[in-house]
This record gives structure tokens, C-alpha cells and sequence, in this order.
């Protein structure tokens, strides 16, 4: 099956509304990322020259940015919400929940939208439908901010995690560090967005091309801004006195297999499981503690009445 | 004062000195701070060409995530160069900045320093002072994690709190994560954001008398915080040559290339050039900035806090142990006891069957014999 075929299966050429979140310390190359992966200066450099002023305590500082992409032909007008402050205060404990609730905050929207009489037409879908969180590369094993914020938010958005700056690292570093994020992983039963695949359902070259991807899991990024003539071809690189690195490359790191994950082949599926797990369980729960609250509301009105039993 | 034109050799004083010190040997205390992942372990291994501090046991990982807290390790090596004998320690700090609550993490690493130097003027105050074990810390790295922006709130207050106790020098590890450009930009954000918050790095002295080592003393300092690559291993670069290095799939970074990083300025600093300066300024500065605080005009030691720093903890250990071994010693002595007295037991259950069986084969004897009789 080409390409082309995969795409007309997955949605063919409308333009596709897809949001991320991007999630990780200050200084691990996210907003390079960004921009390396939409070819465009979509996120602001956030260089801090005031040297007081940027030690200070703060919040997560969530912001939007909104950028028109086409790969492969297809268009998608892509989100990214960037979330500088996570994690860099002395204790970063309520970073988590700053996060969690925004994706939550989301859900609502489409939850008090569905439940309107006369819809909007114009309703903008701002659910959040992947998470990319980058992980340090100490070449350790994860630690507990990465343990605890993939944890707390694997219920309400696919996660996919990705090791950042991960020229740091030489290939069999790189290897050990991945085999044990997966175990960190699946010792605190973290689920992640692991490619799933089903033997009944999908054809032998789905299965292979998800298995493969699976095995790449955490994706290892490298980000460029700069351009570099490499070989007679312009490239994304970063140089180094005894190297360059290419972005594209991918036996250097796996952000082209990424790019293509997030930008055509498996946008379809993040954005089905979005809606129709993710979404459904988050409703179920709301609901279901609406209720619960209706329930003991009217309890509460029952004994008030009780207790004055001459108003009637 | 007279002037004496000719000679009496006290010219050969230095060299006197130079025999009773190299005799005496010396201690260096060094203690390393960052990140679990920060590149410490590497760094110490490489710069003392041995592997002296072991890697993370990564199968114990959960058990320390779950603990929660800052300890200290010191770790004791011995080293004869030259017939000149160092004892060498180094301090790490595991679980430093490793997790998501990280309130008051510098506390155990300025107790520590504060319990050495309280340990030293204990021992000095004493009446007989020719042993005193000197575990005082004479440099402090702290590791900067290489993320190019600039310090965070946990560098600056830990670095605040250190950087008045000990000699604190900045260290950039893994510097082969950013290129140069952005390496110097990095560099000059940290020296802003040091000097933004008045924290005290130590300086060494530029001037010298010899050419050539004030520019190199110079160079020194504004290299500042250095930049290192840390490699145990040998690898060969494309042209070559068998360095120390990491291979990566698209060259090799070298530990010793000055244009790679700034590895042999700071061996430079902390051993071959400077390393009695580190020592002497412990001593001139520090030490004696928390004895004036410490000692009272009558000679006493004034305001220390029981604090359980790494020696107490060594002593508890090796009692512990002691303990154990004279448990283990009077246990397998009453088990030798039962023995024996299993034995002994057994011998004269043996001799009871014995005459047991004897009066059996006497009484039978006698019954024979009665028979014999009656029948008669």
C-alpha cells in the first residue's frame, strides 16, 4: 500500500485540525523541535536576558500557537501549546496539576458544547490529542518529575515520550537509556502511545511499519535552527568542531520517522483515540460526579425539609 | 638590621621544606554536586584516570527514587605519585536535585562542610594534636546541567549557600551536547547570573611572576565556568589518533582537545597549578571565617548543632558491624557447644546401650544358669 493510498484511507486531503502539547524543562530544545518540525519559526526563541529577573519561582506558562503545515499533501492546520516554567522551580508539585487541567478544560468545552441545544458551527475542536514530553538525556533512567507527570496525564492524552538533545548520547548510550525508560515505564504501568496494532484488523504492512515504530520508542530528537551545506545539500545539522549532526538523518536520530508519525501516517489514529477513549472516559467520569453531586444535592434539600416541617 | 654579603645557605630553606612536605604528604577533599545524570561520576573517574567512584547501579533505581532524600558518600582513595603520597577524598551527593520537591536539598551539603571544619577545630583545640585527620573540603564542583538557557532556581540558592563555606567552582558537564557558539553564549549567561546573585566563586590567583602563567592564569579564568567532557574510554578519531573520547555515529569528541572543551584547564586548577592554592584558601579563608564564629574568647566551641554528617555515619557502621561479628562469633560458639554436648550425649547413650546390652547378656546368662540348675 503507497503512501498515497495510506493517507486516502486515513482521511485523504482536507485540511486536518490536529493539537499537541509539548511538555519537558526549560533548554531541551522543544521550541527548536517545534520549528524544525513545521519548517517554521512557529515558537518564539525564549532567550531570558535579565539574569535576576529569570531564577524566580513562577508557573507553568501555557501558550497557544497555531501554524499551517503540509506533508505529503496533506494540510493540516496544526496547534502546538508550549509549556515554558514546567519543572524549573525548587518544587515544581503543582506543575502537574496546572497541566492536567488545561487538557481538562479543554474536554469541557466540548462537553458544555455537545450539551447545548443550538450548537456553534464554527466550534474549534482545541482537545488536545497528543503529548510529547521530552526526557533529559542523562543516559540514567527516568526520574521522578518524568515518572510522576506521565502517570498523572496517561488517563486523558496520548503520550508519546521522546528523548531530548539526543546528539548527547552515542548509539549504544542511546540504546541502554531507551531499554530502561521502557521499563521505568512499564513497571509504573505508564500508558504511553505504543503504536498499538491489531492482528485481525490490520494488514501485514500496517503491523510492521506500528511494530517498528514501537521499537523506537522514546523517539530521539535532535532540533536545528540553523541550515548547514552538507554534501552539496542544504540540511538542518548542528555543527560541532569534531562533527555535524543532521536532523534528517536517521541514523543520527529519529526525528524524521517522528515527524512523519505526527504529521500524516497516525494523526487520524491520536485524534480517534482522543475521541473516542480519552474524551468518553473523561465525560463518563464528569457525568457521572454530576450525578453523584445531583444525588446527594437533593438528599441535602430532603433533610432540610425534614428538619422544618411546618413550611411547606 | 645588618646585611650579610655573603652566604650562609638559608637560601636551601625551600629546599628543606620541599622534603619535610613531600615527606608529610597531603589530603584533598573534593566534593561534587548536581543532578543524578549530570555527568559527576565520569568526570571524577576521568580526571583521576581511574575508575575511583563507581558507576549508578541502575537495577537499585527504585529503592533510591523512593527514598527521598540528599546523602553523602565519601569515597577514600590513596595515590603515590612520585613517592609523594595524596589521600584523596571524594564527596558525592546522591539524590541532589533528582526530584520533583527539591525544598532545602543544599542543607546536607553545608552541614557536611560545616561538620568537617567543626571536626578540625575540635581536634586542634585538643591538648595533643599531632594526628588530626583533616577531612575539610578544599574545592567544590558544582555541575550545571547543559541546557543552554541559564541557571535555575536550585543552582542559584545552592550555589548561594556553597559559594560562602567552600572554594566553589561552576562545571558545564557534557559539553559536548552544545555547540560553541551557543557554548560561550551559555557560558556568559551563568557568569551574569553569578554575579546578578552575588554568589562567590572562587577565584585563582592571575598574577605570577614566571611568563606565561599569568596569560595562562588569565586564560584560566575566563574559561570560567568550565566546560568538560568526561570519557574513561580510548577511542580513535578519523585521522587516527588513540584519545580518550566519546564516538559518536558523526565524529569524535575528545577529552584532552582544548578546542573541544575546557578538561585541562580545570585539571590544571584543581591539581597541577593550583591545588595548594584551594588548599591554603580553605584554610586562610574558610576555616578561619567559621572559627571566629565558632570559638569563643575563652577557647570554647560555641553554637555547633548535632548534625549526623558521613562521619558519625561511618562510625555507626563500623559498630554496627563490630556488633554483628561478636554476635556471629558467640553464636557459632554455642553451636559448637551443642555439639559437643550432642555428642557427649550421644557416646553415653552409646555406653548405656552397652551395659544395657551386657546386663541383657547377664541376666540371660543367669537364666542359663538357673535353667541348668533346676533342671539338675
Amino acid at each position: 500500500m503507497s503512501m498515497s493510498d495510506m493517507r486516502a484511507r486515513r482521511g485523504g486531503k482536507k485540511a486536518f485540525l490536529f493539537n499537541m502539547i509539548i511538555v519537558g524543562q526549560a533548554g531541551l530544545g522543544k521550541s527548536t523541535f517545534i520549528n524544525t518540525l513545521t519548517n517554521h519559526p512557529t515558537i518564539p526563541k525564549r532567550q531570558c536576558d535579565d539574569p535576576a529577573q529569570c531564577t524566580l519561582e513562577k508557573t507553568v506558562d501555557i501558550q497557544a500557537y497555531t501554524v499551517e503545515t503540509d506533508e505529503d499533501g496533506m494540510k493540516m492546520q496544526l496547534t502546538v501549546v508550549d509549556t515554558p516554567g514546567f519543572g524549573e522551580n525548587i518544587d515544581s508539585s503543582t506543575h502537574f496539576n496546572e497541566i492536567l487541567s488545561y487538557i481538562e478544560h479543554q474536554y469541557d468545552d466540548v462537553l458544555a458544547e455537545e450539551s447545548k441545544i443550538k450548537r456553534n458551527p464554527k466550534f474549534q475542536d482545541s482537545r488536545i490529542h497528543v503529548l510529547l514530553y521530552f526526557i533529559p538525556p542523562t543516559g540514567h533512567a527516568l526520574r521522578e518529575i518524568d515518572i510522576e507527570l506521565m502517570k498523572r496525564l496517561c488517563g486523558r492524552v496520548n503520550i508519546l515520550p521522546c528523548i531530548a538533545k539526543a546528539d548527547t548520547l552515542t548509539p549504544k548510550e542511546l540504546a541502554a537509556f531507551k531499554m530502561r525508560i521502557m521499563e521505568d515505564i512499564a513497571v509504573n504501568e505508564i500508558q504511553v502511545f505504543d503504536f498499538p496494532c491489531d492482528e485481525n484488523e490490520d494488514d501485514d504492512e500496517t503491523m510492521q511499519e506500528n511494530l517498528e515504530l514501537r521499537s523506537l520508542l522514546p523517539f530521539a530528537v535532535v532540533g536545528s535552527d540553523d541550515t548547514l551545506l552538507v554534501n552539496g545539500r542544504t540540511l538542518r545539522a548542528r555543527q560541532y568542531p569534531w562533527g555535524i549532526v543532521e536532523v534528517e538523518n536517521m541514523k543520527h536520530c529519529d526525528v524524521a520517522q517522528l515527524r512523519s508519525v505526527l504529521l500524516s501516517t497516525h494523526v487520524q489514529e491520536l485524534k480517534e483515540l482522543t475521541h473516542d477513549v480519552l474524551y468518553e472516559a473523561y465525560r463518563s467520569e464528569k457525568l457521572s460526579q454530576l450525578e453523584g453531586l445531583a444525588e446527594k444535592l437533593a438528599e441535602l434539600n430532603m433533610q432540610a425539609q425534614e428538619q422544618q416541617p411546618g413550611s411547606v | 638590621m645588618a646585611t650579610n654579603t655573603k652566604s650562609i645557605g638559608i637560601a636551601n630553606l625551600p629546599n628543606q621544606t620541599h622534603k619535610i612536605v613531600s615527606r608529610k604528604g597531603t589530603t584533598f577533599t573534593v566534593m561534587v554536586v548536581g543532578e543524578s545524570g549530570a555527568g559527576k561520576t565520569t568526570y571524577v573517574n576521568t580526571l583521576l584516570t581511574t575508575t575511583i567512584k563507581s558507576y549508578r547501579d541502575h537495577s537499585k533505581r527504585r529503592d533510591a527514587l523512593s527514598r527521598k532524600t540528599v546523602s553523602i558518600d565519601v569515597i577514600r582513595a590513596a595515590f603515590d605519585e612520585n613517592n609523594f603520597a595524596t589521600q584523596l577524598n571524594v564527596v558525592d551527593t546522591p539524590g541532589f536535585g533528582d526530584y520533583v520537591n527539591n525544598r532545602d536539598a543544599w542543607q546536607p551539603l553545608v552541614d557536611f562542610i560545616d561538620g568537617q571544619h567543626e571536626m578540625y577545630l575540635r581536634q586542634e583545640l585538643q591538648p595533643h594534636r599531632d594526628d588530626i585527620l583533616d577531612g575539610r573540603v578544599h574545592a567544590c564542583l558544582y555541575f550545571i546541567s547543559p541546557s543552554g538557557q541559564t541557571l535555575r532556581p536550585l543552582d542559584i540558592e545552592t550555589m548561594q549557600k556553597l559559594g560562602s563555606r567552600v572554594n566553589l567552582i561552576p562545571v558545564i558537564a557534557k559539553a559536548d551536547t552544545i555547540t560553541p557558539k551557543d557554548l560561550a553564549a551559555f557560558k556568559r549567561r551563568i557568569r551574569d547570573a553569578i554575579n546578578a546573585h552575588n554568589i562567590r566563586i572562587y577565584a585563582p590567583p592571575v598574577e605570577s611572576e614566571t611568563e606565561g602563567v599569568s596569560e595562562r592564569n588569565q586564560a584560566m579564568v575566563d574559561a570560567m565556568p568550565f566546560a568538560v567532557i568526561g570519557s574513561e574510554d580510548d577511542v580513535v578519531t578519523p585521522d587516527g589518533r588513540t584519545v580518550k573520547g566519546r564516538q559518536y555515529l558523526w565524529g569524535v569528541s575528545e577529552v584532552e582537545n582544548e578546542a573541544h572543551c575546557d578538561f585541562k584547564k580545570l585539571r590544571n586548577l584543581l591539581i597541577r597549578s593550583h591545588m595548594l592554592d584551594l588548599i591554603t584558601t580553605t584554610e586562610d579563608v574558610h576555616y578561619e571565617a567559621f572559627r571566629s564564629e565558632h570559638v569563643s574568647t575563652d577557647g570554647r566551641v560555641v553554637g555547633s548543632v548535632a548534625r549526623k554528617d558521613a562521619k558519625f555515619k561511618e562510625e555507626e557502621d563500623a559498630l554496627r558491624r563490630r556488633f554483628a561479628e561478636q554476635v556471629k562469633a558467640k553464636e557459632a560458639m554455642f553451636r559448637q557447644w551443642e555439639q559437643k554436648l550432642i555428642g557427649e550425649r550421644d557416646k553415653l547413650n552409646k555406653d548405656l546401650e552397652h551395659e544395657h546390652s551386657y546386663i541383657t547378656a547377664l541376666t540371660q546368662e543367669i537364666k542359663q544358669l538357673e535353667d541348668k540348675l533346676n533342671k539338675k
